[in-house]
């Protein structure tokens, strides 16, 4: 079943809060992490998350909700990036970025997107497709970091397979509207 | 290292700042401009330590803006986007010297560097106090060195350098802006927030004359960038 009108408003309202979090774990690296090289690339993607969040809450507020609203994913999905935000290895930065949460992210999207109806949906769909272009874009730059910086190109594998596997055990991370889902709760 | 391991330096003068934030091993980080290198001007050693500061200037500045928006969450988003963006400008301010420097022969960790601007400005525990040192006044003042920067390259007959300042100033002038912007917003909305950037201000004038060795105080003035701070909402008399 597509998604309503509330619940496309919930998912866009996540995606924000998502976005405005990894711009800021990505912000919270640059002064920690040594490699120059890497500082750098990091420092160009806080940009693009960040626009990536105004775009989203530029269409939260055409979903009725209030401009650059934002809505918390479920606790979980939310403890999962405080954990990934206190990682200190510049291997692992780098790798727990562009190796895990970008691809996670892209399919994330690409799931919303065939969730709802393209025309009914149309602005967010092109807000999506804009945002799916900067993520492989953003994968290809951390890949040709690592092509540069040989001390970040590799990571202990098992570490980044039961990350990538952690995340996704969240197959629903929307958590909706605080209210709302505490009378949906008591309904029931 | 995690951001809460970043502690604080006393330097020269008893004052305490924040400590550097991490470097690469072939940077030697020097807490006094006393220990900075010197060439003769114009010289090509003297334009490659100049682009290596510049290059870690750019650094700092990149530092000093994520380093806010991990500092002040609740800042208004208008603002946050605007570090966000001044991230990237000083990405490529810094990949821009980086690559004149090594065209020039030079490399990374070829002259000390000194993290005196990330030290002042990440003392301030306010957004506005930062923002009125960080965009106001040190930006707002390489405006003006920029600007002698491009003449004085074109002199040295470096026209390619003299390039990179003037497309660098340019972008400065719009951080420079948006920070002018929001103070004087303040001023309107809420005049009292503004005492913070005037502490702020008021400590970075003493620590100024601390931090600065006898032998390097200025000897003549930069002359004002006058179109550059005008674009920049400074009011020019």
């Amino acid at each position: 079943m597509q998604l309503n009108v509330k619940q496309r408003g919930d998912h866009v309202a996540t995606f924000r809060w998502i976005e405005v979090r990894v711009m800021e774990m990505l912000a919270r690296w640059v002064p920690t992490t040594p490699e120059t090289e890497v500082k750098l690339a990091f420092g160009t993607h806080i940009w693009d998350f960040a626009q990536h969040a105004d775009h989203l809450g530029k269409r939260t507020h055409e979903l009725r909700l209030p401009p650059q609203f934002s809505l918390a994913p479920v606790p979980g999905y939310a403890l999962f990036l405080a954990d990934l935000a206190e990682t200190t290895a510049s291997d692992r930065r780098v790798a727990a970025c562009y190796d895990c949460l970008l691809p996670a992210l892209e399919r994330r999207y690409r799931e919303y997107a065939s969730r709802v109806d393209p025309l009914l949906d149309g602005p967010t769909l092109r807000i999506v497709e804009h945002i799916l272009f900067d993520l492989a874009r953003m994968q290809k730059e951390g890949q040709a970091l690592r092509d540069e910086v040989p001390a970040v190109a590799t990571t202990d594998a098992a570490w980044i397979a039961a990350l990538r596997r952690h995340e996704m055990e969240f197959t629903d991370i929307v958590l909706g509207r605080p209210a709302e889902a505490a009378a949906e709760r008591d309904a029931a | 290292m995690n951001h809460a391991d970043i502690g604080t330096i006393t330097v020269r003068g008893g004052v305490v700042l924040r400590a550097s934030p991490a470097r690469e091993p072939c940077f030697r980080v020097v807490e006094d401009q006393a220990r900075m290198a010197k060439f003769p001007d114009g010289s090509l050693e003297h334009r490659r330590e100049m682009l290596h500061g510049d290059l870690n200037e750019e650094v700092q500045s990149l530092e000093i803006a994520a380093q806010s928006l991990v500092d002040f969450p609740d800042a208004p988003w208008d603002i946050r986007l605007q570090l966000a963006r001044q991230c990237w400008d000083e990405v490529r301010h810094a990949r821009a010297f980086l690559a004149r420097l090594i065209e020039l022969g030079g490399h990374k960790g070829e002259f000390p560097i000194i993290n005196q601007e990330w030290g002042v400005v990440c003392m301030f525990d306010s957004l506005v106090g930062r923002l009125a040192v960080q965009n106001r006044l040190f930006e707002g003042g390489s405006l003006d060195v920029l600007k002698q920067g491009v003449e004085v390259l074109t002199g040295w007959g470096d026209p390619t350098t003299a390039e990179i300042l003037d497309a660098v100033a340019a972008d400065e002038v719009q951080h420079v802006r948006f920070a002018n912007g929001w103070l004087e917003r303040l001023r309107k909305e809420d005049p009292r927030s503004l005492l913070k950037a005037i502490a702020a201000m008021d400590a970075l004038r003493q620590w100024s004359l601390a931090l600065t060795p006898p032998e390097m105080k200025m000897e003549h003035d930069i002359p004002v960038n006058v179109e550059d701070r005008r674009d920049a909402g400074f009011t020019v008399e």
